[in-house]
């Protein structure tokens, strides 16, 4: 919706230049030097940019259509899992038991491979089914929810209650998909030896990527006319509908648009990660996501990326620093954001500058452009 | 004005104390566990129990490498009950703080997330939780329970009590499931017929059994159905329940028994997974005769136990650690297992005169290190895991357990559905 | 507070005193003869203590009974006398400040009194116990059982009758049949005729096996089925004997389904009541107010908790402490507190419970004004904001519950009477779930009074349905709002009184229960009571019954979560609507 600023394009490509070049490039210096970048440090913000491609998804949804949902982490696990049976087919027979198949089918008491794992040696089937899967299920669920107009917090509970579903599949040991333990404990990817930090670097550099493409694709199809009708159905879904639009078609392609990303960030995720389970679907993973755009700034791209990092960031710190009290500081945030900071990181700037002229009128609080009182009213009751 | 003389000087004494701390050789030693989140509850006592362990040594002079002598520093993270974090943090332990030895990890898929960073790094992780077997990492040495060192032994304590079925039922994950296939194997070779198990079958396209038991998911907290169905597997008599739920759900469980007025005398309930620890949140009144099978219980009379029990309370009424909860503390187990870890390291780091992880390893499966802890004396066998003591108990009122049987030594052994399916062919 | 306080504990204080002048006095009337066999019977080991328990049985004594209950649960303690010799003895129920309490000499039924005459009190871990194992425990319980069969009491009679039926020794025949003459209680007369044909099925005369199967089939003995089945496959066994064999099967088959069916019903609708005593204050919250509140499951949680600490203040007392990470001066930050405990014993203790409800209604709705004080009075214009704050509330009052508790569950004692069940045809209703019944409809009757019939309730309901034209009619809403999340909040700490009987207490109670709230007010329509209230029965029950035809709690659960799903399709504001005339 808003015109990329000159800073905002300054902001993005030094930020593509920082990670795209120096870090990396920081990282083949000796170790021990004074500017080295360790693999370590590599591999974490490989995770961190994975959180943010989620977030941008989170935020096309909720930023720019105005559909909360708490279900982004299926999505994401989806594509997870399924770059996970690859990477499973990939370790051969170099798992405990030593058998063709994945440890966890061994001890389950089967003896050669299920049918539908048969084609995930395949790469390019594996990636395949990465974008396809997020988004047959997003089209099955989006074309339900959409058509019988489900929206606000309904459509937000049922996100939730699908995500649970998922959850409580995926748990299942009979699913055949490694219950509790997930995927773990991989080896190779493409032929190249995951271990290796060039691999890691490898994988970095393309998260890197898609994030800028996510960043590119998205900027480009808010600042369209169907980002326009994007928002208009965020701001008040009827009069666009009244107008001779089909809205539950743009929000099912948004929906489904969200979906392949999240599904996409998540084939990413595994591999540098080394494991993938059912609790990431668990319904707080979908919250948390959330509460990375807000902070970073809702209605902006490079807000719920900015979002992502500084939340992560923090709880990588905090679990070290101070084990006992980091969920206070976590939870304090949340609460001190959505109070005082509606439009996050990235909006802080222009609040502070606002809260200044306005000081005498207004509190705080209430400034929150970002938000129309129309949907505020979207959650409330009728009356009768 | 004295009391700020006072302070001032207290302050001092502080730095001195800290720079003189500074000034003798240190090593890090990293503690992997879930402070936060599901996993807690049971975790943060094995953190204190570390703890313990580090200052114990360090006011015992440290861990001796050649002539010089090494203090601790404990470098504590958070896996928050969240298994990517916890393979985010091995990593962070092994790369950046670059710790000699790690103790740490719970839950399977705990230990199965960490256990690639392990690997690739060369890390050194000791693993002190009951657990499912099938696993034998360089990189792990597992002072836990291995199956035949709790389940089997807990079935035979049964058998030999004229108990003719049994209920198996767990949490739907890797260890109840391992356990429960290994237990279903190890009664028809005792000749218990299968319409004695109950909990269901679960078999594959050839009709092969691949699942044996009831499940439930994490957290679940409805046992209605479930205990509904015990009762009447057990209306017939001589039936026990071996019961593999893990954490939270193990409450409503129990509660569920006890109003449905299943007694320990008509069908007891055996638990692999409630120690001493977990006893507390239950209501042991009720529990009376139920029981638990473990390689330690805090109610063993032994001189090495009982000085452990003492030296522990002592420093609990001591120590500042942050977060360390003091009241109505128990031991368990894990915790015993924990610690003795702990030492068993310090002896092979002292006999090897280095840090160093493979001339550690190396050391440790000589078969040679083997401490007398609380629990008996426990031996790092060749294959990583450790023969040691199993006692079953049966719980008291006060959340104890009184301790039917000891078999003495029992070798651990990781690998046992391979060997069942070979001698149920045979017959 | 203080006289308050003395009226308690001036009850509780004759309490103790008649509790041990019966201790003391009642078991003087026995023979000193069964004393000794008693006494004998505990010191002595293996065959002979088997045979000296035989023995025991035929004295019918009441003192036996309670004697060797005591030991079998491993209240028989030993004392080790000057002379060297083992005294058994029991403690008395009622214990002083330490711990501590008199010991009982089973010989003569005196205090153990030192030479100065000085009675002499233990603990419960300074005596070795008088050692049982399960083998000889369960002699004792047959000796019991035997004991047990001329019970005045019915219950004791009937449980005596089902342990010697199962267990599969003829030798039980003639007495159950001595019984069966004397036995009025229709109840008990049917466990006699089932232990006794159990045990005429092993006859070798298969005109007295038909008969016992008959009996068996009559009796829809499901104990048996198992028994029948053999029978019934055996090869060897007599045709006609398999014959009415398979006949029983079939007929005590068809009993266990309707045995299962109306069982299943019941655990639905427990289920479903739990799930409504669960959701009803988000019903409030979310329904009527429009407040996601993620943090409702936290003040469940704050309910249960407050159930264990008045637990703990009737008994010991309860203490916390905390030490921060943080030091000023050298000197680590921390706080903590210290309550003393009334030492109820017997049914004062027992009673804690009653007080419980009132108290965790408070606290939780205390801590609901608070948070609504302080968090969600900025955030009614934005709703779905709500959703994020109230979870970063949720995230910090997990933690303070961890800190002030301990990661660890606590552990919350039901009182005896929420346990146990009764049983109809073989169904069998335990009593907490009869309770969670009777008090979901009672909450929810309170509820629908105060909202319908009360002023309180009127000036809710102006609020909720339109907060600026309400405020322009003068009501004041903030204070309206205040006290409605308050009610909300203390409905869902009655939830967690009420699930700390059946669950566990511990930091992350709520997260269980969350996402089944908010499903539950959904379906139900939001802002319509009698809505949640039959998407909670339908919710329950059909998770009962799916688990029932598929055997797995999992499965049952992701069928009810995916029919939500297109429930919703079809419904899209729930089971009851509300309707408006405003497009949003």
């Amino acid at each position: 919706m808003r015109k990329p600023t000159n800073f905002e394009l300054w902001f993005v490509g030094a930020a593509a230049v920082l990670l795209l070049v120096i870090l990396p490039g920081l990282n083949l210096t000796p170790p021990g030097t004074l500017l080295h970048v360790s693999d370590f440090t590599i591999n974490l913000y490989g995770k961190y940019l994975c959180y943010g491609i989620v977030a941008i998804s989170v935020d096309l949804l909720w930023g720019y259509t105005g559909l909360l949902s708490l279900g982004q982490c299926l999505f994401f696990a989806l594509g997870g899992y399924m770059m996970g049976m690859y990477l499973m087919r990939m370790i051969g027979d170099l798992g405990q038991y030593h058998q063709p198949i994945p440890d966890f089918l061994v001890f389950l008491g089967w003896s050669k491979l299920p049918a539908f794992w048969q084609p995930f040696s395949s790469f390019a089937f594996a990636m395949l089914m990465v974008i396809v899967l997020p988004a047959l299920v997003a089209m099955g669920f989006g074309f339900l929810a959409f058509r019988s107009r489900i929206k606000g917090v309904y459509f937000s509970i049922l996100t939730q209650a699908l995500t649970y579903a998922g959850c409580l599949l995926f748990f299942r040991n009979d699913m055949l998909m490694g219950g509790n333990n997930g995927f773990t404990d991989f080896k190779f990817m493409c032929g190249y030896d995951l271990r290796q930090p060039a691999v890691q670097r490898g994988l970095y550099i393309c998260t890197v990527l898609l994030l800028l493409g996510t960043y590119g694709v998205c900027k480009w199809l808010t600042n369209s006319k169907f980002g326009k009708v994007q928002c208009a159905i965020r701001d008040s879904e009827n009069r666009v509908l009244f107008s001779g639009y089909a809205t539950a078609h743009f929000k099912l392609f948004v929906f489904v648009l969200a979906a392949i990303i999240a599904g996409l960030a998540g084939a990413l995720y595994v591999p540098q990660v080394g494991i993938i389970n059912p609790s990431e679907m668990a319904t707080d993973k979908s919250l948390e996501a959330i509460v990375w755009v807000s902070v970073g700034g809702r209605g902006t791209l490079i807000g719920p990326v900015i979002g992502a990092f500084a939340v992560n960031a923090m709880k990588s710190w905090a679990t070290r620093a101070y084990p006992d009290l980091w969920l206070i500081f976590l939870g304090s945030t949340f609460i001190l954001v959505t109070l005082f900071m509606p439009r996050g990181i990235v909006g802080l700037p222009a609040q502070l500058g606002g809260l200044k002229k306005r000081w005498l009128n207004r509190k705080p609080v209430d400034v929150d452009p970002a938000v129309t009182p129309k949907e505020a009213e979207l959650a409330k009751p009728n009356p009768k | 004005m004295n009391k700020y003389l006072y302070s001032f000087a207290g302050l001092a004494a502080g730095l001195s104390l800290a720079t003189s701390a500074m000034a003798d050789d240190t090593v890090k030693v990293g503690i992997l566990h879930s402070l936060s989140g599901t996993m807690a509850i049971s975790e943060t006592s094995l953190r204190d129990v570390l703890l313990y362990a580090f200052d114990e040594i360090n006011t015992a002079g440290g861990v001796k490498v050649g002539d010089k002598s090494y203090k601790i520093e404990p470098v504590v993270v958070d896996g928050a009950s969240n298994w990517p974090l916890f393979a985010e943090k091995a990593k962070q332990l092994l790369e950046e703080d670059k710790v000699a030895v790690t103790f740490g990890c719970w839950t399977s898929v705990s230990r199965k997330s960490v256990l690639p960073v392990f690997e690739k790094d060369n890390g050194l992780l000791f693993y002190p939780v009951q657990y499912e077997g099938e696993e034998l990492s360089k990189n792990i040495f597992y002072t836990a329970e291995a199956v035949n060192q709790q389940a089997t032994p807990a079935v035979d304590y049964l058998l030999a009590q004229g108990k003719k079925k049994f209920y198996l039922i767990g949490t739907d994950y890797v260890y109840p499931q391992t356990t429960d296939l290994i237990l279903y194997k190890y009664l028809l070779l005792h000749g218990v017929p299968i319409e004695n198990i109950g909990g269901g079958l679960r078999k594959d396209a050839d009709g092969k059994v691949i699942s044996a038991g009831k499940y439930v998911p994490f957290g679940h907290t409805d046992f209605q159905q479930i205990v509904a169905e015990i009762k009447q597997f057990a209306a017939s008599g001589d039936a026990c329940v071996i019961n593999t739920i893990n954490g939270d759900s193990n409450v409503p469980f129990f509660k569920e028994i006890v109003a449905a007025g299943l007694t320990p005398d008509d069908c007891p309930v055996v638990s692999f997974s409630l120690a001493e620890d977990e006893l507390r949140s239950m209501p042991t009144k009720d529990l009376v005769g139920e029981l638990g099978c473990w390689t330690y219980f805090m109610s063993l009379t032994t001189p090495e136990n009982t000085s452990f029990l003492k030296s522990w309370y002592d420093w609990l009424g001591t120590e500042t650690h942050p977060g360390v909860i003091k009241e109505k503390r128990v031991v368990d187990s894990p915790m015993v297992l924990s610690y003795d870890g702990v030492y068993l390291w310090k002896q092979a780091v002292e006999k090897a005169g280095s840090f160093d992880v493979d001339k550690v390893r190396a050391v440790l499966e000589s078969g040679d290190i083997s401490f007398a802890g609380p629990g008996g004396k426990i031996t790092i066998q060749p294959n990583h895991h450790a023969t040691k003591n199993v006692y079953i108990g049966e719980t008291k009122a006060n959340g104890q357990f009184k301790i039917v049987k000891t078999f003495d030594q029992v070798y651990g052994e990781p690998f046992m559905l391979k060997d069942l399916d070979a001698k149920l062919a045979k017959q | 507070m203080k006289p308050l306080l003395k009226f308690f504990v001036i009850p509780a204080g004759w309490l103790l005193l008649a509790l041990a002048a019966v201790a003391a006095e009642a078991p003087s009337g026995d023979t000193p003869a069964i004393r000794q066999q008693l006494v004998q019977t505990i010191l002595s080991s293996g065959a002979d203590q088997q045979k000296l328990l035989g023995g025991l049985s035929e004295t019918g004594s009441k003192l036996v009974g309670e004697v060797l209950l005591s030991w079998s649960r491993g209240g028989v303690y030993l004392y080790p006398a000057s002379d060297g010799s083992q005294v058994p003895v029991l403690l008395e129920d009622s214990q002083d400040a330490t711990g501590k309490a008199r010991a009982i000499r089973i010989s003569d039924g005196q205090f153990l009194k030192d030479n100065a005459g000085k009675e002499l009190r233990f603990g419960d871990s300074e005596l070795t116990t008088a050692d049982t194992d399960m083998r000889l425990r369960s002699t004792i319980r047959q000796t019991l059982d035997t004991l047990d069969l001329s019970s005045p009491d019915m219950d004791t009679r009937w449980s005596a009758v089902t342990k010697l039926g199962n267990s599969q020794k003829p030798m039980y025949v003639p007495i159950l049949q001595a019984r069966l003459a004397k036995e009025s209680d229709a109840t008990v007369k049917r466990a006699i005729q089932e232990g006794v044909a159990s045990l005429q099925l092993n006859d070798h005369d298969p005109a007295a096996q038909i008969t016992a199967i008959k009996q068996l089939q009559a009796l829809n003995s499901i104990g048996n089925l198992q028994t029948l089945q053999k029978l019934a496959a055996d090869q060897k066994s007599d045709p006609q004997v398999a014959k009415a064999a398979r006949q029983a099967v079939d007929s005590i088959q068809s009993h266990i389904w309707w045995v299962n069916f109306f069982g299943t019903l019941f655990r639905g609708l427990s289920l479903g009541s739990i799930l409504l005593v669960v959701a009803l204050g988000l019903a409030i919250t979310f329904g009527l107010m429009g407040v996601i509140n993620m943090a409702h499951g936290e003040m469940i949680a704050i309910g249960a908790y407050t159930s264990y600490v008045v637990q703990n203040l009737f008994g010991t007392g309860f203490a916390f402490s905390i030490n921060l990470p943080f030091s000023i001066l050298g000197k680590q930050l921390g706080f903590g507190l210290s309550l003393p405990g009334l030492n109820a014993t017997g049914w004062f203790y027992q009673s804690y419970f009653l007080f419980v409800l009132p108290m965790s209604f408070l606290t939780a709705a205390l801590a609901g004004l608070v948070l609504e004080r302080a968090v969600i009075q900025f955030l009614y214009r934005r709703p779905l904001e709500s959703l994020l704050a109230t979870w970063g509330v949720s995230l910090v009052m997990q933690q303070l519950f961890r800190m002030v508790f301990g990661a660890n569950n606590v552990q919350v004692n039901s009182p005896t009477w929420l346990l146990g069940h009764c049983s109809l045809n073989d169904i069998s209703f335990g009593y907490n779930r009869l309770f969670v019944i009777g008090f979901a409809i009672l909450i929810v009757l309170g509820t629908w009074l105060l909202l319908t019939k009360t002023p309180l309730g009127l000036l809710i309901r102006a609020v909720m349905q339109n907060r600026s034209m309400a405020s322009c009619m003068g009501v004041r809403t903030t204070r309206v709002n205040m006290m409605t999340f308050a009610f909300g909040s203390g409905l869902a700490g009655l939830a967690g009184a009420f699930l700390s009987q059946i669950g566990n207490v511990g930091p992350s109670l709520g997260q269980s229960y969350i996402v089944d709230s908010f499903m539950t007010v959904v379906v139900g329509g939001m802002g319509s009571i009698i809505g949640t209230v039959y998407s909670a029965l339908g919710i329950g029950i059909s998770d009962q019954v799916l688990q029932q035809l598929l055997g797995s709690p999992v499965l049952g659960k992701i069928i009810v979560l995916t029919c939500i799903i297109f429930f919703l399709q079809w419904k899209p504001g729930g089971l009851f609507p509300v309707r408006g005339r405003s497009l949003d």
